[in-house]
């Protein structure tokens, strides 16, 4: 990373899980004191239980739903904890990576 | 601990707190109460043992009672051949380990909290003191009788006011009401310290949490509601699952914390001076019921008891109590199943003429007998679809900044569609808001006097002069109170015409969406060419007296609300141009000669109104007029055909028939709502017209010559589906378990705080159905079975569909819902088996070899 660009480093996490889940998993989110998240409804892939076409209309709940939070690292390890614990009975992704930002403040 | 780890602490506890809700069901509020499945989160696994885990957390049964069954086997409702097919069908599935003296794991037993340990040890209540002072706090809480601050959630209101209260001096005496207060500034800390004291490993965190849930499944479901399922905007005071359960285990930890067992609270303690464990909550309503018994097995406490032929005795006899039941419920379900394709096997009806219009209802079971009558009246032409007619809006009348979401819950209305007078009728409209106003004015100066310290009590004594007339009148002439009231309405505040405006302009929804949207409307119903001159939109809503469970006869698919909105609203916008030009680029035609109009079918009296007819225009105005007649007639034959189901219409007094019922706030059973739904037919019209389904039915229209990939039955199976096997599993466990799964008797109902009733005077909120929407005295009307799922569409397409959707394997496989399909109308009906495997349906009795066909 060059350091003329005066970007902040923060963690990025990425969950893709059922649409039925986000509210818990925004409650971690909120736990875990971030600031802010994107969510995108009715998300398409390929997974372990096969293709996820991403076309029901009438279902929010069953649909997936890309969850993406921004943290400072040290606020990471807390909800990567209650993450882990939140998938081990639910089916779901979650991808973790270093990102960096413009304005940390909005993050902190 | 450092702040670091007590973060991981915490997240941990917020995750195990999840999935401990999974056992109880969440409780909508009464203005929006729909039917739930209450063991929707337990989906994942198979009926079976979702029914299994409720008995040992939340102590049900699960299945009908052996009184059932041997009344249905006295009345010829379930034969020997059922249960002979029963039996073949597990045999024939290779599953017959399911009911050869299967028994429960051995060390499996009802999950406890550590109260319920110790009081089966000292024979205390703890437990029991503990769900009242749950029920007296929430209610307070919820009724804002409790002080807090605008964003105070329950635990923190209840911990500044629990120092002062009585009662917890009284539990727990002076030292440990203060101490009641002081585990913990936040919720989670104060769950996390009560479950340390009380020695609650972090194994056994989910058990214990899943029970003090399953304890007082009303509450809890409530504040599941709010914390899983309510939009974050709702109104009204947070009640949370976190603040729910701090403040219970809080009880739990001062209570138990000085025990002298210690030993006792840790989980999986057996304890040994009492041999049984407590007994179920309460009595069943109906016969006797399997309970789990001291070595936790599930065992009958009386068994079918009917005589049956040597071989059944043979097969029957060494089943344990459950592995009976499943065998009965599968007999039970199979003696329905038969019936039904008995009469769907049919010569097709040859097309009749072209339709004058075509009437679009409600997938709702309550449709298909005006369905029926109203094509007897003509050449009407009707389809079945989800009554929010693909529109998930939010919607507020005119005169009101209040608005109500019209959707499933399954969806969060993504638009806004006002409704506005008509511009010719400004004074009018006036005149009605003043009218509004004026009458909401008075309604607030009541509400504030009935809440007043000392004016509650001049109120009761002044009041009573006008309240007493008023009650004799509504007892001795409903009807002419009913009108009376209806009279003033109009002289004080007189409806002014309004309509929906669908112009971009307006709401909130662009033409390409408004298109889109009717776009998905027309091929999922499959009306996308032949459209009549006249096409009504029919949604519904149930009009009753003096029903706090008066939502849940209302349209299930826009929320628990009335349909008319609805339906206006999808009329408003299949009749803008815009719509129609957009919706010819993407290959559907609505001819200019078509008009769309608006109606509204009142289940309770079966009259249908049409609605904004003031905007028919003039060349439409006659055919709409013959409709409405032809509705008229059709509607009184429903009635007829209705009222020959309810209890006291023989008495052929006008107050006990359906219209009276509707006009009578002494009427517990104003309709029979969706009791003894059964089936769900996704097909053409035609597969189902002419036969008497006798209100069994969800109807959804579905034509899969035009849906080559699947997406319509997709759209259907994924939601419509699910929204009716909701409605199926609550009407089903309501049934079975009226204890702990139905709302109770309606004559002891108590409104609290708007949210639900409970029995009594306190107590928990009730859950599900009163007991007079499922039973006719003490003989169960509504028929608990599974939903079965009739779809004429090819096998191909289905699987392809389930094998991209995992709710729809989760209860397809799950025997949730049983499947059934054909590729038309030339085809043999064919099972669906878990997995994918298709066989031909054999009725009982007729049983030879089925032929396997892999699907």
């Amino acid at each position: 990373m060059d350091e003329t660009w005066e970007l902040t480093q923060m963690t990025r996490i990425e969950v893709v899980i059922s649409g039925e889940d986000v509210a818990v998993a925004t409650d971690l989110f909120a736990e875990a004191g971030a600031r802010g998240f994107t969510a995108v409804s009715n998300v398409s892939g390929l997974g372990h239980r096969g293709h996820h076409q991403g076309r029901l209309l009438f279902n929010q709940r069953d649909a997936l739903t890309l969850l993406t939070v921004v943290l400072p690292a040290d606020r990471a390890g807390a909800l990567l904890e209650g993450l882990r614990s939140l998938l081990v009975n639910r089916s779901g992704v979650m991808l973790v990576s270093d990102t960096w930002v413009s304005r940390p403040e909005y993050f902190r | 601990m450092t702040g670091a780890e007590s973060g991981l602490v915490r997240a941990r506890l917020l995750a195990d707190l999840d999935e401990a809700a999974r056992s109880i069901a969440p409780l909508w509020p009464l203005s929006t109460a729909i039917a739930v499945n209450p063991l929707w989160d337990l989906r994942h696994l198979p009926f079976h043992e979702a029914v299994r885990h409720a008995q040992q957390v939340l102590g049900i049964s699960g299945y009908p009672s052996p009184a059932l069954f041997a009344q249905a086997y006295a009345t010829g409702r379930v034969s020997v051949e059922d249960l002979r097919a029963a039996l073949d069908h597990d045999r024939d599935a290779g599953c017959q380990d399911a009911y050869a003296g299967h028994e429960p794991e051995p060390g499996t037993r009802r999950w406890q909290t550590a109260a319920e340990r110790r009081d089966e040890v000292s024979g205390s209540q703890l437990a029991a003191n503990i769900d009242r002072e749950m029920a007296k706090w929430c209610a307070a809480y919820l009724a804002g009788i409790v002080p807090m601050g605008p964003t105070e959630g329950f635990y923190a209101a209840w911990r500044k006011v629990v120092v002062f209260d009585p009662s917890a001096r009284s539990l727990a005496r002076r030292a440990g009401r203060k101490r009641l207060a002081e585990l913990g500034a936040d919720p989670e800390d104060a769950i996390l310290t009560c479950l340390d004291l009380l020695s609650i490993s972090d194994q056994d965190r989910i058990p214990e949490l899943a029970r003090h849930l399953a304890r007082t499944p009303g509450w809890a479901g409530h504040a599941k509601w709010r914390s899983r399922w309510a939009a974050p905007d709702q109104p009204g005071p947070s009640l949370h699952l976190v603040d729910y359960l701090a403040v219970r285990l809080c009880y739990e930890a001062v209570l138990l914390v000085n025990a002298t067992v210690p030993s006792a609270l840790a989980m999986g303690h057996t304890a040994k001076r009492r041999r049984v464990l407590p007994a179920p909550r309460a009595r069943r309503a109906e016969g006797a019921t399997y309970v789990l018994d001291d070595g936790n097995r599930t065992r009958a406490e009386d068994s079918v008891g009917v005589e049956l032929p040597d071989d059944l005795k043979r097969h029957l006899g060494g089943l344990s109590a459950t592995a009976l039941a499943k065998v009965w419920l599968a007999a039970y379900e199979g003696h329905f199943r038969d019936r039904l394709f008995a009469a769907l096997d049919r010569p097709a009806l040859k097309a009749g003429p072209s339709p004058q219009a075509q009437v679009v209802f409600c997938i709702d079971v309550r449709s298909e007998g005006l369905r029926r009558h109203l094509e007897g009246c003509g050449p009407y032409e009707t389809l079945g679809f989800a009554g929010f007619f693909a529109l998930p809006i939010r919607f507020g009348p005119w005169w009101s900044d209040e608005a109500m979401d019209l959707c499933p819950v399954l969806l969060r209305p993504s638009a806004r569609v006002p409704e506005r007078p008509v511009t010719s009728t400004g004074r009018a409209a006036s005149r009605e808001l003043e009218g509004r106003q004026a009458v909401a004015a008075a309604q607030r100066a009541f509400n504030s006097t009935r809440k007043g310290a000392l004016s509650q009590f001049v109120l009761a004594e002044a009041g009573g002069i006008v309240a007493g007339p008023i009650a004799v009148a509504k007892t001795l002439a409903p009807f002419w109170y009913q009108a009376a009231r209806r009279r003033a309405h109009q002289v004080i505040a007189p409806a002014a015409a309004t309509g929906v405006d669908a112009e971009p302009s307006a709401s909130t929804m662009s033409d390409d969406e408004q298109a889109l949207f009717a776009e998905a409307a027309l091929t999922t119903m499959g009306l996308t060419r032949g459209f009549a001159p006249l096409v009504m939109l029919c949604g519904h809503g149930s009009t009753t007296e003096n029903n706090p469970h008066a939502s849940s006869l209302d349209c299930g698919a826009c929320g628990g609300n009335r349909g008319g909105p609805s339906a206006r609203a999808a009329a408003a916008i299949l009749n803008r141009q815009a719509t129609r030009a957009l919706l010819a680029e993407r290959g559907i035609t609505i001819p200019a000669t078509t008009w769309f109009v608006a109606a509204e079918h009142d289940t309770a009296t079966d009259i249908v109104t049409m609605l904004d007819v003031h905007l028919v225009p003039d060349d439409h105005a006659e055919r709409a007029a013959t409709l409405q007649s032809a509705l008229h007639r059709a509607g009184a034959a429903t009635a007829v055909e209705r009222a020959s189901r309810l209890p006291g219409t023989e008495s052929r007094r006008r107050v006990t028939a359906p219209a009276g019922r509707a006009a009578d706030w002494a009427q517990v059973r104003p309709e029979w709502g969706l009791a003894r739904n059964a089936a769900f037919i996704v097909a053409p019209r035609s597969v189902s017209a002419g036969v008497n389904l006798d209100s069994r039915c969800f109807l959804h229209s579905y034509d899969a010559t035009t849906d080559p990939e699947g997406v319509a039955l997709e759209t259907i199976l994924t939601a419509p589906m699910v929204v009716a096997h909701w409605i199926n599993a609550q009407y089903y466990f309501s049934t079975v378990d009226p204890d702990i799964l139905s709302a109770g008797d309606k004559t002891a109902h108590n409104i609290v705080a708007g949210v639900g009733v409970v029995q009594g005077t306190g107590g928990d909120l009730r859950v599900g159905l009163p007991l007079q929407s499922l039973y006719d005295g003490d003989r169960a009307y509504h028929e608990p079975m599974r939903l079965l799922v009739v779809v004429e569409a090819p096998q191909a397409v289905l699987e392809a569909v389930i094998a991209r959707n995992p709710v729809l394997q989760h209860l397809f496989d799950g025997h949730w819902v049983q499947l059934a399909a054909r590729e038309n109308g030339h085809d043999n009906w064919k099972i669906r088996r878990a997995g994918g495997t298709w066989v031909r349906r054999v009725p009982a009795g007729a049983r030879t070899e089925e032929n396997a066909v892999r699907g």
